[in-house]
């Protein structure tokens, strides 16, 4: 129940997906009073819908390491662990992204192959991608893990595979690494050895190294990096973007013909915001645990709280995490490595 | 002549009992062609009439919206599922038609309240009755409407007004006035369940009262009356063993439900455990390993759903409100005009 939003629009999110999502069962963790008193006022399921609860949540302004330990009883607490007793089969929030990767991380089992779990980020594109022409391209990992290895990199890059493949429903998704040039030689250590390792032992269809400007470009369909450097990238994007929508707000105040000249691009513009709404997809996923998380954005609606529902349902009922483990034990059988304990 | 009854229990079909379409002119012609084996009762509803019927001194009463023309394949279909009524009373739209009275094909509180009254005219003495509607028409104004002319809390004027505000024909509220005159007032009206089809919000139905509950699915109906001492434990197993046979229920889910009206404090927690304690006594005693097993999950199902609410229900009014039926009739009527109807679908 975390969210700028929380837990109004949460509940209504989960309440309309109950609606659509005829064989899933949603809990909703969080002040069941709370809870109560919202649900009654939309349309649900109530057969569909149970409501558990969790008397403290972690505020997005927590520091997450610190509200984990002092607030066991928070929402996302217990909700991991009730996926981690398989009560529950994925866990959807829009709550406090670091709070959520900890509670997952102390309760949750990684996927044989795996050290370290990836948390993914969606970003809008020039190039559409996949079966349903999708215009987003998946980043990870954007800061559950810090530093990652070559071996990491190479996983984050099968778990991104899989992901866009079941979810954005294209076939062969186009994996690349970031770097700071698209030569095979160009970046860390640990970037230069995951791209021969990528080349090599996967069967991905890995298109090299992309620089950040390909990022919006649409060149890959999945970028792979540390979290470190995603986070920075991810970060850097959002504020690119706040900083046009700033300026273009600047200039519709400062000129009469910068604003009728905005005006007349307004259908453009409006075009242009459906195309990228972030709403329509609804969360990313946090991958390399035997079980599903999707984080979805803080600023959540109940629109994007019911996609991302979807987007979970969608990744369970393909055995998403089935998925990612047959690709990392065929790397491991190809390059002979050994199933390797978590870091 | 009078009929004797210990409780009276009243039902709706389409979109009560019977799964139906009829939002779109597409769909009314598909529910007319339907068969009796097309057509298809919501899970647990046939358990639940079944087992509401188990009592001989209980009367089954239906009034329903649909044609007479239809009464053959609905009286068709409710042999096949095997359950028996005493009363069966459909809406002569042929000759609503034939009198060019078009308002009357679709209008419910001027059907439905005077077939309400005339069946209970025939009734010895003053039996409770519960009754069964749904979220699509006007059931639940109607049904409390006809709960507080019993109760004696509707005076003839008002009731002369409400039939004016729902546009009903000058005989239909003479007649309406008259039955209404000379029915036997009592509080009989125990309660009224509104099945809710289009799944509309619960909290619009807290209007009306605690009398008055909205349920998901027919086990909630059953949990109700197993409040209301009207189901045994056994009974509410009867109707859980039926819906678990489709598709669209599990034990979770049967459990949620319970939950859900918890929740709504539309079932005590006093109930809910006693419900809990006896189905856990029948999973002991169960005569088949498949009752033993249901009885035991859908005892422990609810075990954990009680304690993981946390104690959280919400208080409900106890006394059922005054309403002002004449607005809600009226705005019923409007609502109804102004209802955009859906394309024709393929």
């Amino acid at each position: 129940m975390g969210g700028d939003q929380a837990p109004d629009e949460i509940v209504k999110g989960a309440a309309e997906a109950s609606l659509g999502l005829k064989e899933a069962e949603l809990i909703l963790v969080g002040d069941a009073a709370r809870i109560g008193r919202i649900l009654p006022q939309v349309r649900h399921d109530g057969g569909r819908v149970r409501v558990h609860h969790a008397p403290s949540v972690i505020a997005m302004d927590e520091k997450p390491s610190e509200a984990i330990a002092a607030k066991p009883d928070s929402s996302i607490a217990v909700a991991a662990e009730l996926v981690a007793t398989g009560e529950g089969d994925a866990l959807v929030s829009a709550g406090n992204t670091g709070a959520c990767v900890l509670a997952c991380a102390r309760r949750w089992k990684l996927l044989p192959g795996v050290r370290r779990s990836a948390l993914a980020a969606v970003y809008p594109t020039e190039l559409r991608r996949g079966e349903k022409n999708d215009p987003f391209s998946l980043i990870l990992d954007v800061g559950a893990t810090i530093e990652a290895g070559a071996d990491d990199l190479v996983a984050f890059a099968l778990m991104g595979a899989a992901y866009a493949k079941i979810v954005s429903k294209n076939a062969r998704p186009r994996v690349a690494l970031l770097s700071n040039g698209t030569e095979a030689g160009k970046g860390p250590k640990a970037v230069v050895e995951a791209h021969a390792l990528l080349l090599e032992a996967t069967d991905i269809n890995f298109i090299g190294n992309v620089e950040g400007l390909d990022i919006p470009r649409g060149v890959a369909d999945v970028i792979v990096c540390s979290g470190y450097v995603g986070n920075v990238v991810v970060k850097m994007l959002e504020g690119v973007a706040e900083t046009v929508v700033g300026l273009a707000r600047y200039a519709y105040k400062e000129k009469l013909l910068w604003r009728a000249a905005l005006m007349m691009l307004s259908s453009g513009i409006q075009r242009l915001k459906e195309v990228t709404d972030w709403e329509q997809y609804g969360g990313a996923p946090l991958l390399g645990f035997e079980n599903l998380f999707i984080k979805a954005h803080g600023r959540s609606g109940a629109r994007a709280l019911s996609n991302a529902i979807r987007v979970a349902d969608k990744a369970l009922r393909s055995d998403l995490c089935g998925a990612i483990a047959s690709g990392l034990e065929s790397f491991q059988t190809r390059t002979g490595t050994r199933a390797v304990s978590p870091a | 002549m009078a009929v004797r009854a210990t409780h009276v229990f009243r039902w709706d079909l389409d979109k009560t009992y019977l799964r139906t379409e009829f939002d779109t002119l597409g769909d009314l012609v598909r529910s007319a062609m339907e068969t009796a084996q097309d057509k298809q009762a919501y899970p647990g509803a046939t358990a639940l009439l079944r087992s509401l019927r188990q009592s001989q001194e209980h009367r089954i009463c239906i009034i329903s919206g649909s044609p007479a023309q239809m009464r053959q394949v609905l009286a068709a279909k409710l042999a096949l599922d095997g359950v028996e009524y005493d009363e069966f009373v459909l809406k002569n739209n042929l000759r609503n038609l034939a009198r060019l009275r078009f308002r009357a094909l679709r209008a419910q509180v001027p059907y439905k309240l005077p077939a309400l009254l005339e069946s209970r005219s025939g009734l010895l003495g003053t039996p409770p009755e519960t009754l069964f509607g749904d979220d699509a028409e006007a059931d639940a104004i109607i049904y409390c409407l006809y709960a507080d002319i019993l109760a004696g809390l509707v005076s003839m004027n008002e009731l002369g007004r409400v039939l004016e505000a729902a546009r009903a024909y000058e005989d239909q509220a003479e007649r309406t006035l008259a039955l209404a005159e000379r029915v036997r007032r009592g509080d009989a009206v125990r309660r009224i369940l509104i099945h809710l089809d289009r799944r509309s919000p619960t909290a619009g139905f807290r209007q009306f009262g605690p009398r008055l509950v909205p349920i998901f699915n027919y086990f909630q109906a059953a949990l109700v009356l197993f409040e209301d001492r009207v189901l045994s434990a056994q009974q509410i197993l009867f109707v859980a063993r039926e819906m678990l046979t489709s598709s669209e229920h599990t034990i979770p889910t049967l459990a949620n439900s319970l939950q859900d009206l918890l929740r709504r404090g539309r079932v005590s927690r006093a109930c809910a455990d006693g419900l809990t304690a006896e189905i856990q006594t029948a999973a002991a005693g169960a005569a088949d390993d498949e009752g033993h097993r249901l009885a035991e999950g859908v005892a422990a199902a609810f075990a954990d759903r009680i304690r993981q609410l946390g104690g959280a229900t919400q208080e409900h009014p106890a006394e059922n409100p005054r309403l002002d039926y004449v607005a809600m009739v009226d705005r019923e009527f409007h609502h109804r005009r102004a209802k955009p109807r859906r394309p024709l679908r393929r």
